[in-house]
């Protein structure tokens, strides 16, 4: 047992001391794998994150949401028809919304405006997210002017800042009175911008939603479930768009290491020939090549996955962030929450590790099983 | 789309999640809790879970309406050293509102299309016009009351 160690141990004492002796060559291999695991484990790391984080946000998101299509185009929805729904058998709530976007031409963003009265109760104050009272540099007890559609000035007094921790859907939002909402954008009484449904048992979510198609036929109701797959969609998609600019990357790379671990140059061939004729076995050899595989794509491997750890959840993956969290003029500064997914790191382990290791054996075994002699004189 | 969805729901959440904690803290069932009839663990399906408390305080819970009845029928030969006499509340969720009712006031739709953790269930309602309306919208074949459910029946369910 001892010694079977030993002879591992020495093998790969010698192996990293004849890495060390082509230091340029290895190193710049090592550089680009290293390179390409981190790209790829960024992305699984930042895609998974960001499904994870729409999912816990969506857990709380009312059942169904109704919309009204005039035109086929989405459109404001009388508060009658809330009425209507609630009285239909399994539904136990019925909330119209308001909400709606508001273009600052001050900093040229969009807010997103959404009335609660239970939240605000006073007329002309605001809840802001963090990302608006940084850009216009106002806190709590400060006014913020905002445009109505009539040109009248509206004046909000910011009774609280958005927790930072819910920054990702907080940034860019104020939250104002329903009669405040309908002053800024001239906004019809009786109407919303869509209804919220709870309904108790989710058993009967399909049935109602035919129903509410049934006696209005220009709503839609939209499920949770469908804007949970729709999430994931989006998000799988984006990832996947990613995934194609990464793959001329990848694909370089395969070629690259493809030559580097299956062509022996002339030297490594005279190393073989020499090692065997100085009492190596051909077992030693093939160990020898193994290790050398394995200390370079393992140490890229991890490097590689740690370096894309920071990036995405010490650092908000600055990398990717433009590409994948949407396009807007305030930027939510939030962090994601690490997850890691075991089964994705284990394909990804499959697909660079393993490989390569495996790669390089092949070339050594041929070259290993040849007469020293040749192998020298070649 | 996706950030205003988000923000919406973050307004509303906090709202929300304190309906469903104090909704939760009322039903819960023990992790543990296996129904005497199917053996299944109850606690995976919270929309249909029933309950018997018995004269000493304790209490059982089944995973369906149907189990219950089961039991409720048949005492003695799923609950060992029970008998119906002991059993002094019942508890079944009313479908629409998943509140929990009395089956002996309650009308209950056979033969529907929605199913429950043991397949093909009486459905329990409050009201004879829930179970009409519930009957009408989902295929059921008729409304029973509690006094007409005996073990034949729910074998027919079977």
């Amino acid at each position: 047992m001892k010694t079977t160690l030993e002879r591992h141990l020495n093998i790969l004492d010698f192996t990293l001391a004849s890495l060390l002796r082509r230091k340029g060559k290895n190193l710049s291999l090592l550089t680009i794998y290293l390179l390409v695991i981190f790209m790829l484990a960024s992305l699984v790391f930042f895609v998974t994150a960001l499904k994870r984080e729409a999912a816990i946000i969506l857990e709380d998101a009312p059942d169904m949401v109704v919309q009204r299509l005039v035109a086929g185009r989405q459109d404001l929805v009388p508060t009658k028809y809330a009425e209507a729904i609630a009285s239909i058998r399994g539904v136990s709530k019925v909330r119209p919304r308001l909400w709606g976007y508001y273009y600052d031409g001050l900093n040229g963003a969009n807010y997103t405006i959404v009335a609660d009265d239970d939240s605000v109760t006073e007329p002309e104050s605001a809840m802001i997210g963090s990302a608006i009272a940084r850009s216009r540099k106002v806190t709590v007890g400060d006014l913020l002017p905002l445009i109505s559609y009539e040109k009248v000035p509206l004046m909000l007094q910011i009774s609280s800042i958005l927790p930072a921790g819910s920054d990702l859907m907080a940034a860019d939002l104020i939250v104002i009175s329903s009669e405040d909402f309908q002053t800024l954008f001239n906004f019809p009484a009786g109407q919303a911008t869509d209804l919220a449904v709870t309904v108790r048992n989710p058993k009967e979510l399909t049935t109602i939603a035919s129903k509410i198609a049934q006696l209005f036929p220009d709503s839609r109701p939209i499920l949770k479930s469908e804007i949970l797959r729709t999430y994931q969609a989006v998000f799988d998609w984006r990832g996947g768009m990613t995934v194609i600019l990464l793959s001329s990357a990848l694909i370089s790379f395969i070629i690259f290491a493809w030559d580097k671990a299956t062509g022996l140059s002339a030297e490594e061939r005279k190393e073989i020939g020499i090692l065997k004729s100085i009492g190596w076995s051909t077992p030693d050899v093939l160990l020898l090549k193994f290790w050398e595989g394995v200390v370079i794509s393992l140490t890229a491997f991890l490097l590689g996955v740690v370096l894309a750890y920071g990036h995405v959840f010490f650092l908000s993956a600055p990398l990717f962030a433009q590409a994948l969290k949407g396009w807007s003029v305030i930027y939510p500064s939030f962090r994601l929450s690490p997850v890691v997914d075991g089964y994705q790191l284990a394909v990804l382990f499959f697909l660079t590790v393993v490989p390569y290791t495996t790669a390089t054996i092949i070339p050594c075994w041929r070259a290993a099983t040849a007469d020293p002699d040749t192998a020298m004189r070649s | 789309m996706i950030r205003i969805v988000m923000a919406i729901v973050l307004v509303y959440a906090v709202s929300v999640t304190n309906a469903s904690a104090a909704s939760k803290a009322v039903e819960a069932i023990p992790a543990n809790a296996k129904c005497p009839v199917c053996g299944m663990f109850v606690a995976k399906y919270p929309d249909w879970s029933a309950t018997v408390r018995f004269k000493n305080g304790t209490t059982q819970h089944f995973d369906g309406p149907k189990d219950l009845l089961t039991c409720y029928l048949d005492t003695t030969h799923y609950l060992p050293g029970k008998r119906q006499a002991d059993m002094v509340a019942l508890g079944v969720k009313e479908y629409y509102s998943l509140e929990i009712i009395d089956p002996r006031a309650a009308y209950f739709v056979i033969g529907s299309d929605v199913y429950g953790p043991m397949g093909s269930e009486l459905i329990p309602f409050k009201t004879e016009k829930d179970a009409q309306a519930f009957k009408l919208d989902h295929k059921g074949k008729r409304i029973i009351r509690f006094n007409e459910i005996t073990l034949q029946l729910i074998r027919t369910l079977n």
